[in-house]
């Protein structure tokens, strides 16, 4: 079965001579959720853009759905994949009913306006996403985790079967965040849809998605090479599914900081201890002697 | 969903708001510093030698100059919805990329060199006024391309210090300008309506209806784009052909007004405003609703500007200030819940 997203060997640099993305291939099935986890700069966002089509790669190739990213228009790429962004608020007061159906802007007809299909694909996703009892308030006037469900019922209205997600719930508290995420996995169950998701919430992939993708920077990315030249550090991305991706010296050495981790249940969780933090010798003694790992918070 | 606008609504809306315009636009024709019979208007022009005064008066004079009010009106309204859209900024107005001071430099060259061949039996001043005004757009554009696609600050930056650059030089040329020259340049600057003949109100009207009706066209996609431009794209739209059409039309029609009318302010910032604030931020319903109460706006302004000081005049962007700054603020207090870009 051809897998949802196709992405092989990948090169994509903002800059000439320093690559972000060097060589990354890897495969999203469909029906997957797969996280994508990285410290800040590692290339996230610009695999997300590379995946949706608004940046090209200088080297390799995306396929969605089997087809080559670089054959489809901008109409046929919004077919295949939707995309949710941090939350804003907008500048002019549309309400939220409008934005939602602003994702089937492109099936207009001649005159500007939506067919009844349009209207409910549009219905659709604002009660999938809970958000129909306030479709007929401004954007402006929810809070920002109500908000962030209609950008994502937007992106259901959309009817693609890629969705991607560029760190959906970073300005989120821990309530919405959990919500956020539940509603991401009842979509990808319930609708069979691919979900592709940025998150800097590593606790949070692991609890909720299949494979996990673990971005670093590119190290030798301060001295200027060429795309393609020199070795593809093997330790710049990993990618399987998330209790081998995420372990305790694969995300400390990523992030570059000292992690305290313990098993849950399938998944383990994972916290940063700084120099300074309370525990941080907690921590320390952890990675030196593994028995002393904590004992597994009671369900 | 009821909360959308169905093509029922928008079709309602339009009609009684062109109902409105027209309406406006016959009782003012009856206003002016000379009272005219509507029964002598009736009887036409005069078959024989006897002169009608009454019917001369309202075709030649009121008519010319309330459909010139119409257009400007309708221009600068449907020009502003489109910069604030574009520009995604709640205080842009048709003038903010260069157009005002790109013209007043065009019109003020025109005057200074005194040139005295016509076009079409009009002078040069409207002509310069048009050039400059789509070559200073131009230029904004061409600058504000290079900070990168989609970004409205860059061509926001341009716009401004092209503004400041033009007026500098308008007012060195005011400052040597001759004496009898500068009270139709002050004219002009305020924004002034005067009578106009038919040939160039056809051409205006036309060219102006269409680019307003193919504005509304785009409206579906200026929803999107004013919403944000990297969503629209995602979206399925072709943000760059879109966003240069709407400039390219909305700056067209824009120079048209300027090169008519001069300077007329506040029509262009508040009529979109108002008319957003009543109706919502739906492109397809703001723009032919904006132009068609912009139009009747300026109608209105235009024959206070001829009535209240009759027979002298006064230049309507006076007016258009006067009346409708405490407007729209009664507007806003009446609808400030849904201000939303004020938080």
């Amino acid at each position: 079965m051809t897998p949802s997203v196709d992405v092989q060997q990948i090169v994509f640099a903002h800059r000439p001579g320093y690559p972000v993305l060097r060589d990354v291939t890897f495969t999203v099935p469909t029906g997957s959720f797969l996280v994508i986890v990285g410290p800040n700069g590692a290339g996230k966002s610009t695999l997300i853009g590379l995946m949706a089509g608004l940046l090209k790669p200088q080297a390799g190739h995306i396929f969605l759905e089997g087809l080559d990213i670089r054959t489809l228009g901008v109409r046929d790429l919004a077919r295949m994949v939707a995309i949710v962004r941090q939350d804003f608020v907008p500048v002019f007061g549309f309400s939220v009913a409008e934005v939602v159906l602003m994702a089937r802007t492109s099936r207009y007809g001649p005159f500007g306006f939506e067919s009844k299909t349009d209207r409910e694909h549009a219905m659709k996703a604002l009660e999938l996403t809970e958000t129909a009892p306030f479709a007929s308030r401004p954007l402006a006037s929810l809070s920002a985790g109500e908000r962030q469900r209609v950008f994502i019922a937007r992106a259901l209205a959309q009817d693609t079967p890629i969705l991607l997600m560029d760190e959906p719930t970073s300005y989120l508290d821990l309530k919405h965040r959990v919500a956020i995420l539940d509603l991401l996995k009842t979509i990808q169950i319930e609708e069979a849809r691919t979900i592709v998701a940025v998150t800097h919430d590593i606790n949070l992939a692991a609890q909720y998605g299949d494979r996990a993708l673990l971005l670093r920077p590119i190290t030798e990315a301060r001295t200027p090479t060429t795309d393609r030249g020199g070795p593809a550090k093997a330790d710049h991305y990993r990618i399987g599914p998330t209790s081998e991706v995420f372990t305790e010296d694969g995300i400390g050495e990523a992030f570059a900081t000292r992690i305290f981790s313990g098993p849950i249940g399938r998944e383990k969780f994972f916290l940063p201890l700084g120099r300074m933090a309370k525990d941080a010798a907690q921590a320390e003694r952890q990675r030196s002697s593994p028995r002393d790992a904590p004992k597994p918070p009671r369900a | 969903m009821h909360c959308l606008l169905s093509p029922r609504t928008l079709l309602i809306r339009t009609s009684l708001a062109a109902l409105t315009l027209c309406l406006t636009m016959f009782l003012c024709s009856l206003a002016g510093s000379e009272k005219i019979s509507l029964q002598a208007v009736r009887q036409g022009a005069p078959q024989t030698g006897t002169p009608n005064p009454d019917y001369e008066i309202f075709v030649r004079i009121r008519m010319p100059r309330i459909v010139l009010a119409a257009i400007v009106g309708a221009a600068l309204a449907a020009g502003g919805v489109t910069f604030q859209a574009l520009l995604r900024n709640p205080l842009a107005d048709p003038y903010i990329l260069g157009i005002s001071s790109g013209a007043g430099l065009g019109a003020m060259l025109a005057l200074v060199s005194g040139l005295s061949w016509t076009v079409w039996g009009r002078s040069p001043m409207a002509l310069f006024a048009f050039a400059g005004a789509l070559g200073t757009v131009w230029l904004v554009w061409t600058i504000g391309r290079l900070t990168g696609r989609f970004h409205v600050t860059g061509l926001l930056l341009a716009g401004v210090v092209v503004n400041a650059f033009f007026s500098a030089v308008i007012m060195f040329l005011v400052s040597i300008a001759k004496s009898q020259h500068l009270h139709s340049t002050i004219f002009w600057l305020m924004g002034n309506l005067t009578e106009e003949d038919f040939f160039v109100l056809w051409v205006g009207a036309g060219c102006v209806t269409a680019g307003i009706v193919s504005l509304s066209f785009l409206g579906a996609q200026l929803n999107a784009i004013s919403f944000s431009p990297d969503d629209a794209r995602s979206l399925g739209i072709n943000v760059e052909r879109t966003q240069l059409a709407a400039f390219a039309i909305a700056a067209f029609i824009t120079a048209i007004a300027v090169s008519l009318s001069g300077l007329i302010g506040f029509v262009g910032l508040i009529v979109p405003h108002a008319v957003r604030l009543v109706f919502g931020p739906d492109h397809r319903q703001l723009l032919p609703l904006s132009s068609l109460i912009g139009a009747t706006f300026l109608v209105i302004a235009d024959t206070i500007a001829r009535v209240v000081v009759a027979p002298a005049q006064l230049p309507v962007g006076i007016v258009t200030a006067m009346i409708g700054g405490p407007f729209f603020l009664a507007l806003l207090a009446r609808y400030s819940r849904k201000v939303y870009w004020l938080k």
